[in-house]
Protein backbone atom coordinates (compact mmCIF):
# COMPACT_ATOMS: atom_id res chain seq x y z
CA UNK A 1 0.00 0.00 0.00
CA UNK A 2 1.33 3.42 -0.83
CA UNK A 3 1.22 7.08 0.11
CA UNK A 4 -0.29 8.78 -2.92
CA UNK A 5 -0.52 12.34 -4.22
CA UNK A 6 -3.47 12.94 -6.57
CA UNK A 7 -3.08 15.65 -9.21
CA UNK A 8 -6.07 16.69 -11.34
CA UNK A 9 -7.65 20.06 -12.07
CA UNK A 10 -11.20 18.78 -11.49
CA UNK A 11 -12.48 18.16 -8.00
CA UNK A 12 -14.73 15.41 -9.35
CA UNK A 13 -11.81 13.39 -10.75
CA UNK A 14 -9.73 13.93 -7.61
CA UNK A 15 -12.62 12.72 -5.46
CA UNK A 16 -13.17 9.69 -7.69
CA UNK A 17 -9.49 8.73 -7.62
CA UNK A 18 -9.34 9.35 -3.89
CA UNK A 19 -12.23 6.92 -3.37
CA UNK A 20 -10.79 4.29 -5.66
CA UNK A 21 -7.32 4.46 -4.13
CA UNK A 22 -8.63 4.60 -0.58
CA UNK A 23 -10.78 1.51 -1.23
CA UNK A 24 -7.57 -0.23 -2.34
CA UNK A 25 -5.97 0.49 1.03
CA UNK A 26 -3.78 3.40 -0.05
CA UNK A 27 -3.20 6.55 1.93
CA UNK A 28 -3.94 9.80 0.13
CA UNK A 29 -1.29 12.20 1.41
CA UNK A 30 -2.31 15.16 -0.70
CA UNK A 31 -4.11 16.63 -3.68
CA UNK A 32 -3.09 19.23 -6.23
CA UNK A 33 -5.16 21.08 -8.82
CA UNK A 34 -2.37 22.02 -11.26
CA UNK A 35 1.18 21.09 -12.22
CA UNK A 36 2.92 23.78 -10.19
CA UNK A 37 1.06 22.79 -7.03
CA UNK A 38 1.90 19.15 -7.78
CA UNK A 39 5.64 19.88 -7.87
CA UNK A 40 5.43 21.85 -4.61
CA UNK A 41 3.42 19.14 -2.87
CA UNK A 42 5.68 16.38 -4.17
CA UNK A 43 8.71 18.10 -2.67
CA UNK A 44 6.93 18.66 0.64
CA UNK A 45 5.18 15.29 0.97
CA UNK A 46 7.53 12.89 -0.87
CA UNK A 47 4.73 10.44 -1.74
CA UNK A 48 5.35 6.88 -2.94
CA UNK A 49 3.34 7.54 -6.09
CA UNK A 50 1.64 10.38 -7.96
CA UNK A 51 -1.41 10.11 -10.21
CA UNK A 52 -0.97 12.98 -12.65
CA UNK A 53 -3.55 14.50 -15.01
CA UNK A 54 -2.02 15.64 -18.31
CA UNK A 55 -4.08 18.67 -19.31
CA UNK A 56 -4.10 21.22 -16.47
CA UNK A 57 -3.82 24.99 -16.06
CA UNK A 58 -0.58 26.81 -15.09
CA UNK A 59 1.73 23.83 -15.64
CA UNK A 60 0.58 20.70 -17.52
CA UNK A 61 1.19 17.16 -16.32
CA UNK A 62 4.15 16.49 -18.61
CA UNK A 63 5.96 19.65 -17.41
CA UNK A 64 5.17 18.79 -13.80
CA UNK A 65 6.48 15.27 -14.38
CA UNK A 66 9.75 16.72 -15.72
CA UNK A 67 10.13 18.93 -12.64
CA UNK A 68 9.36 16.09 -10.26
CA UNK A 69 11.89 13.87 -12.06
CA UNK A 70 14.54 16.60 -11.72
CA UNK A 71 13.90 16.65 -7.98
CA UNK A 72 13.56 12.86 -7.61
CA UNK A 73 14.67 10.71 -10.57
CA UNK A 74 13.08 7.67 -8.92
CA UNK A 75 9.63 9.26 -8.64
CA UNK A 76 6.77 6.93 -9.53
CA UNK A 77 4.18 8.79 -11.58
CA UNK A 78 1.08 7.32 -13.25
CA UNK A 79 -0.32 9.65 -15.91
CA UNK A 80 -4.10 10.05 -16.29
CA UNK A 81 -5.59 11.52 -19.42
CA UNK A 82 -8.76 11.61 -21.45
CA UNK A 83 -9.70 9.38 -24.35
CA UNK A 84 -8.10 10.57 -27.58
CA UNK A 85 -4.92 11.88 -25.97
CA UNK A 86 -3.11 8.54 -25.97
CA UNK A 87 -0.43 9.98 -28.24
CA UNK A 88 0.81 11.66 -25.07
CA UNK A 89 1.77 8.18 -23.81
CA UNK A 90 5.12 8.09 -25.53
CA UNK A 91 6.05 11.58 -24.45
CA UNK A 92 5.10 10.82 -20.86
CA UNK A 93 6.94 7.50 -20.86
CA UNK A 94 10.01 9.20 -22.38
CA UNK A 95 9.78 11.79 -19.64
CA UNK A 96 9.74 9.06 -17.03
CA UNK A 97 6.13 8.15 -16.29
CA UNK A 98 5.86 4.60 -14.97
CA UNK A 99 2.23 3.99 -15.86
CA UNK A 100 -0.68 5.42 -17.79
CA UNK A 101 -4.45 5.30 -17.36
CA UNK A 102 -7.03 6.64 -19.77
CA UNK A 103 -10.18 8.37 -18.50
CA UNK A 104 -12.81 7.14 -18.01
CA UNK A 105 -11.31 4.30 -16.03
CA UNK A 106 -12.55 1.35 -14.01
CA UNK A 107 -11.54 1.08 -10.37
CA UNK A 108 -10.02 -2.43 -10.35
CA UNK A 109 -7.81 -1.63 -13.34
CA UNK A 110 -6.54 1.59 -11.77
CA UNK A 111 -5.73 -0.27 -8.55
CA UNK A 112 -3.86 -2.95 -10.52
CA UNK A 113 -1.82 -0.32 -12.35
CA UNK A 114 -0.97 1.52 -9.13
CA UNK A 115 -0.04 -1.77 -7.45
CA UNK A 116 2.24 -2.71 -10.38
CA UNK A 117 3.96 0.67 -10.41
CA UNK A 118 4.44 0.67 -6.63
CA UNK A 119 5.99 -2.80 -6.88
CA UNK A 120 8.29 -1.83 -9.75
CA UNK B 1 -9.00 -30.07 -47.75
CA UNK B 2 -9.44 -30.83 -44.04
CA UNK B 3 -11.54 -33.56 -42.44
CA UNK B 4 -12.64 -33.22 -38.85
CA UNK B 5 -14.88 -35.11 -36.43
CA UNK B 6 -17.81 -33.03 -35.21
CA UNK B 7 -21.31 -33.37 -33.86
CA UNK B 8 -23.95 -31.77 -36.04
CA UNK B 9 -27.45 -30.97 -34.89
CA UNK B 10 -29.96 -32.61 -37.22
CA UNK B 11 -33.71 -33.03 -36.60
CA UNK B 12 -33.22 -32.20 -32.91
CA UNK B 13 -30.52 -34.84 -32.53
CA UNK B 14 -26.75 -34.59 -32.36
CA UNK B 15 -25.15 -36.70 -35.10
CA UNK B 16 -21.49 -37.74 -34.93
CA UNK B 17 -19.85 -37.36 -38.32
CA UNK B 18 -16.72 -36.33 -40.16
CA UNK B 19 -17.10 -33.16 -42.12
CA UNK B 20 -14.73 -31.95 -44.81
CA UNK B 21 -13.86 -28.35 -45.47
CA UNK B 22 -11.86 -26.79 -48.27
CA UNK B 23 -11.43 -23.24 -49.52
CA UNK B 24 -14.89 -23.23 -51.09
CA UNK B 25 -17.26 -25.37 -49.05
CA UNK B 26 -18.10 -27.48 -46.05
CA UNK B 27 -19.45 -30.94 -46.78
CA UNK B 28 -21.49 -32.74 -44.14
CA UNK B 29 -22.06 -36.44 -44.96
CA UNK B 30 -25.38 -38.32 -44.61
CA UNK B 31 -27.72 -38.40 -42.83
CA UNK B 32 -27.32 -34.61 -42.73
CA UNK B 33 -26.07 -34.61 -46.31
CA UNK B 34 -25.36 -30.92 -46.85
CA UNK B 35 -22.89 -28.94 -48.89
CA UNK B 36 -22.45 -25.39 -47.66
CA UNK B 37 -20.58 -22.99 -49.98
CA UNK B 38 -18.51 -20.74 -47.70
CA UNK B 39 -19.69 -17.65 -49.57
CA UNK B 40 -23.27 -18.52 -48.59
CA UNK B 41 -22.37 -18.11 -44.91
CA UNK B 42 -23.33 -14.69 -43.54
CA UNK B 43 -22.73 -15.08 -39.82
CA UNK B 44 -20.91 -17.12 -37.18
CA UNK B 45 -21.77 -17.35 -33.53
CA UNK B 46 -20.20 -19.06 -30.54
CA UNK B 47 -22.78 -18.47 -27.86
CA UNK B 48 -22.85 -21.99 -26.44
CA UNK B 49 -19.78 -23.75 -25.12
CA UNK B 50 -17.85 -25.67 -27.81
CA UNK B 51 -20.61 -24.89 -30.31
CA UNK B 52 -20.17 -23.09 -33.58
CA UNK B 53 -23.35 -21.77 -35.13
CA UNK B 54 -23.20 -21.17 -38.87
CA UNK B 55 -25.87 -18.95 -40.38
CA UNK B 56 -26.53 -19.12 -44.13
CA UNK B 57 -27.91 -16.50 -46.49
CA UNK B 58 -31.30 -18.21 -46.51
CA UNK B 59 -31.46 -17.91 -42.72
CA UNK B 60 -30.91 -21.62 -42.06
CA UNK B 61 -28.68 -22.47 -39.14
CA UNK B 62 -26.19 -25.27 -38.59
CA UNK B 63 -24.88 -26.04 -35.10
CA UNK B 64 -21.58 -27.89 -34.88
CA UNK B 65 -19.91 -29.10 -31.71
CA UNK B 66 -16.23 -29.90 -31.71
CA UNK B 67 -12.95 -29.40 -29.88
CA UNK B 68 -11.31 -25.96 -29.91
CA UNK B 69 -8.63 -26.94 -32.44
CA UNK B 70 -11.21 -28.06 -34.99
CA UNK B 71 -13.42 -25.02 -34.40
CA UNK B 72 -10.37 -22.77 -34.87
CA UNK B 73 -9.66 -24.26 -38.31
CA UNK B 74 -13.33 -24.13 -39.30
CA UNK B 75 -13.67 -20.51 -38.22
CA UNK B 76 -10.53 -19.49 -40.06
CA UNK B 77 -11.65 -21.11 -43.31
CA UNK B 78 -15.16 -19.68 -43.01
CA UNK B 79 -14.08 -16.17 -42.02
CA UNK B 80 -11.65 -15.90 -44.92
CA UNK B 81 -14.28 -16.85 -47.49
CA UNK B 82 -17.74 -16.10 -46.09
CA UNK B 83 -20.02 -13.30 -47.21
CA UNK B 84 -19.06 -10.29 -45.08
CA UNK B 85 -17.03 -7.09 -45.12
CA UNK B 86 -13.41 -8.24 -45.06
CA UNK B 87 -10.21 -6.23 -45.07
CA UNK B 88 -6.55 -7.00 -44.48
CA UNK B 89 -5.45 -4.84 -41.56
CA UNK B 90 -3.19 -4.58 -38.58
CA UNK B 91 -4.94 -4.67 -35.24
CA UNK B 92 -4.11 -4.27 -31.59
CA UNK B 93 -6.62 -5.98 -29.34
CA UNK B 94 -6.95 -5.43 -26.47
CA UNK B 95 -4.99 -2.17 -26.35
CA UNK B 96 -6.68 -0.54 -23.34
CA UNK B 97 -8.58 -2.39 -20.64
CA UNK B 98 -10.58 -0.48 -18.05
CA UNK B 99 -8.68 2.70 -18.90
CA UNK B 100 -5.27 1.10 -18.40
CA UNK B 101 -2.95 0.54 -21.34
CA UNK B 102 -2.31 -3.14 -21.86
CA UNK B 103 1.39 -3.80 -21.48
CA UNK B 104 3.02 -5.67 -24.37
CA UNK B 105 0.08 -4.95 -26.67
CA UNK B 106 1.37 -5.30 -30.21
CA UNK B 107 0.18 -4.64 -33.75
CA UNK B 108 -0.72 -7.91 -35.43
CA UNK B 109 -1.11 -8.44 -39.15
CA UNK B 110 -4.36 -10.13 -40.09
CA UNK B 111 -7.86 -9.48 -41.27
CA UNK B 112 -10.98 -7.82 -39.95
CA UNK B 113 -14.26 -9.40 -40.93
CA UNK B 114 -17.55 -7.71 -40.10
CA UNK B 115 -20.51 -10.09 -39.91
CA UNK B 116 -24.07 -9.57 -38.71
CA UNK B 117 -23.42 -10.19 -35.03
CA UNK B 118 -19.67 -9.83 -34.67
CA UNK B 119 -16.51 -8.04 -35.69
CA UNK B 120 -13.75 -10.62 -36.05
CA UNK B 121 -10.04 -9.83 -35.95
CA UNK B 122 -8.03 -12.83 -37.01
CA UNK B 123 -4.47 -13.92 -37.72
CA UNK B 124 -3.09 -17.40 -38.38
CA UNK B 125 -2.92 -17.99 -34.60
CA UNK B 126 -5.53 -15.72 -33.12
CA UNK B 127 -9.28 -15.14 -33.42
CA UNK B 128 -10.99 -12.34 -31.57
CA UNK B 129 -14.72 -11.72 -31.88
CA UNK B 130 -16.18 -8.45 -30.70
CA UNK B 131 -19.93 -8.87 -30.43
CA UNK B 132 -21.74 -6.02 -32.19
CA UNK B 133 -24.07 -5.78 -29.17
CA UNK B 134 -21.05 -5.21 -26.92
CA UNK B 135 -19.62 -2.33 -28.96
CA UNK B 136 -19.73 0.92 -26.99
CA UNK B 137 -18.03 3.21 -29.50
CA UNK B 138 -16.41 3.47 -32.92
CA UNK B 139 -14.06 6.35 -33.53
CA UNK B 140 -11.60 7.50 -36.15
CA UNK B 141 -8.66 8.74 -34.09
CA UNK B 142 -4.88 9.06 -34.05
CA UNK B 143 -2.35 6.84 -32.35
CA UNK B 144 1.44 6.86 -32.41
CA UNK B 145 2.68 4.11 -34.70
CA UNK B 146 6.44 3.97 -35.35
CA UNK B 147 6.83 7.40 -33.72
CA UNK B 148 4.27 9.02 -36.03
CA UNK B 149 0.71 10.02 -35.17
CA UNK B 150 -1.28 7.71 -37.43
CA UNK B 151 -4.99 7.48 -38.23
CA UNK B 152 -6.59 4.40 -36.72
CA UNK B 153 -10.09 3.16 -36.00
CA UNK B 154 -10.78 2.63 -32.34
CA UNK B 155 -13.41 0.10 -31.26
CA UNK B 156 -14.55 0.31 -27.65
CA UNK B 157 -16.41 -2.71 -26.37
CA UNK B 158 -17.41 -4.63 -23.27
CA UNK B 159 -15.59 -7.85 -22.45
CA UNK B 160 -16.67 -9.65 -19.26
CA UNK B 161 -17.82 -6.28 -17.82
CA UNK B 162 -14.43 -4.67 -18.62
CA UNK B 163 -14.40 -1.79 -21.07
CA UNK B 164 -11.82 -2.67 -23.68
CA UNK B 165 -10.44 -0.66 -26.60
CA UNK B 166 -8.99 -2.18 -29.74
CA UNK B 167 -7.30 -0.37 -32.63
CA UNK B 168 -7.41 -1.12 -36.34
CA UNK B 169 -4.80 0.19 -38.71
CA UNK B 170 -4.93 0.10 -42.49
CA UNK B 171 -4.24 2.38 -45.45
CA UNK B 172 -5.78 5.78 -44.94
CA UNK B 173 -7.87 5.41 -48.11
CA UNK B 174 -9.70 2.38 -46.72
CA UNK B 175 -9.70 3.44 -43.09
CA UNK B 176 -12.52 5.93 -43.62
CA UNK B 177 -14.56 3.27 -45.44
CA UNK B 178 -13.94 0.82 -42.60
CA UNK B 179 -14.93 3.46 -40.07
CA UNK B 180 -18.16 4.21 -41.94
CA UNK B 181 -18.93 0.54 -42.34
CA UNK B 182 -18.37 -0.18 -38.65
CA UNK B 183 -20.52 2.79 -37.71
CA UNK B 184 -23.31 1.45 -39.87
CA UNK B 185 -22.91 -2.07 -38.52
CA UNK B 186 -23.18 -0.75 -34.98
CA UNK B 187 -25.85 1.86 -35.73
CA UNK B 188 -27.94 0.56 -32.84
CA UNK B 189 -25.56 2.23 -30.39
CA UNK B 190 -26.03 5.75 -31.78
CA UNK B 191 -26.65 8.19 -28.99
CA UNK B 192 -29.03 10.68 -30.61
CA UNK B 193 -31.74 11.70 -28.18
CA UNK B 194 -29.72 10.59 -25.20
CA UNK B 195 -29.46 13.75 -23.17
CA UNK B 196 -27.92 13.62 -19.73
CA UNK B 197 -27.62 16.52 -17.34
CA UNK B 198 -24.39 17.30 -15.47
CA UNK B 199 -25.42 15.32 -12.38
CA UNK B 200 -26.62 12.40 -14.52
CA UNK B 201 -23.26 12.34 -16.30
CA UNK B 202 -21.32 12.42 -13.04
CA UNK B 203 -23.35 9.54 -11.64
CA UNK B 204 -22.98 7.57 -14.88
CA UNK B 205 -19.21 8.15 -14.77
CA UNK B 206 -19.06 6.91 -11.18
CA UNK B 207 -21.06 3.80 -12.07
CA UNK B 208 -18.63 3.22 -14.94
CA UNK B 209 -15.75 3.46 -12.48
CA UNK B 210 -17.33 0.77 -10.33
CA UNK B 211 -18.77 2.88 -7.50
CA UNK B 212 -21.86 1.57 -5.70
CA UNK B 213 -24.78 3.75 -4.68
CA UNK B 214 -23.56 4.39 -1.14
CA UNK B 215 -20.11 5.47 -2.40
CA UNK B 216 -21.80 7.77 -4.94
CA UNK B 217 -24.01 9.18 -2.19
CA UNK B 218 -20.94 9.95 -0.06
CA UNK B 219 -18.87 11.34 -2.91
CA UNK B 220 -21.49 13.66 -4.31
CA UNK B 221 -23.21 14.39 -0.99
CA UNK B 222 -26.66 13.77 -2.41
CA UNK B 223 -29.76 11.90 -1.29
CA UNK B 224 -30.31 8.35 -2.47
CA UNK B 225 -33.58 9.54 -4.03
CA UNK B 226 -31.56 11.62 -6.51
CA UNK B 227 -29.31 8.67 -7.36
CA UNK B 228 -32.36 6.50 -7.82
CA UNK B 229 -33.85 9.08 -10.20
CA UNK B 230 -30.70 9.01 -12.33
CA UNK B 231 -30.52 5.19 -12.23
CA UNK B 232 -34.12 5.10 -13.46
CA UNK B 233 -33.22 7.46 -16.31
CA UNK B 234 -30.15 5.40 -17.30
CA UNK B 235 -32.21 2.20 -17.24
CA UNK B 236 -34.97 3.77 -19.36
CA UNK B 237 -32.36 4.92 -21.89
CA UNK B 238 -30.95 1.36 -22.03
CA UNK B 239 -27.69 2.76 -20.72
CA UNK B 240 -27.73 0.67 -17.56
CA UNK B 241 -29.31 -2.46 -16.19
CA UNK B 242 -30.24 -3.50 -12.70
CA UNK B 243 -27.40 -5.41 -11.04
CA UNK B 244 -28.93 -5.97 -7.64
CA UNK B 245 -31.78 -4.60 -5.58
CA UNK B 246 -30.92 -3.73 -2.01
CA UNK B 247 -33.69 -3.67 0.57
CA UNK B 248 -34.10 -1.38 3.53
CA UNK B 249 -36.08 -2.96 6.35
CA UNK B 250 -37.56 -1.92 9.66
CA UNK B 251 -38.24 -4.24 12.59
CA UNK B 252 -41.71 -5.57 13.30
CA UNK B 253 -43.09 -5.82 16.82
CA UNK B 254 -41.56 -9.33 17.02
CA UNK B 255 -38.17 -8.03 15.97
CA UNK B 256 -38.33 -5.13 18.41
CA UNK B 257 -39.33 -7.52 21.23
CA UNK B 258 -36.40 -9.84 20.41
CA UNK B 259 -33.88 -7.01 20.48
CA UNK B 260 -35.38 -5.56 23.66
CA UNK B 261 -35.30 -8.94 25.40
CA UNK B 262 -31.79 -9.64 24.22
CA UNK B 263 -30.62 -6.29 25.58
CA UNK B 264 -32.36 -6.90 28.92
CA UNK B 265 -30.81 -10.33 29.30
CA UNK B 266 -27.42 -8.88 28.52
CA UNK B 267 -26.97 -11.24 25.59
CA UNK B 268 -26.30 -8.37 23.26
Amino acid sequence: MGRILIVDDTLFMRTLLKNILFSGGHEIVGEAGDGAEAVEKYQALKPDLVTMDVVMPKMNGIEALKEIKKFDPGAKVVMCTAVGQEQMVKLAIKTGARGYVVKPFQAPKVLDEVKNVLAS
Amino acid sequence: MVSAPVKVQHNDEWINCKITIDDEKIVIPPPVNATIPLKHIVDLEEKKKNTLTIIRKDGSVIDLVSVEKVRFVLKHKILMKCSGYRLMVQFMSPAIRGGVLVTNAIWEKGAIIVLKTGIWCITQNKQICIQIDDVTGIELTKREVNDKPTDVVRIDHLEHHDVVSSFILTQISTLQILHNFLQEATAGIKMEGTELGAMDQQIAMLVYSGMDSSSIQNMLQIQFKEIDRVYEKLINLNMAEVKEIRREVQLTAKGVRYITDATKSGAN
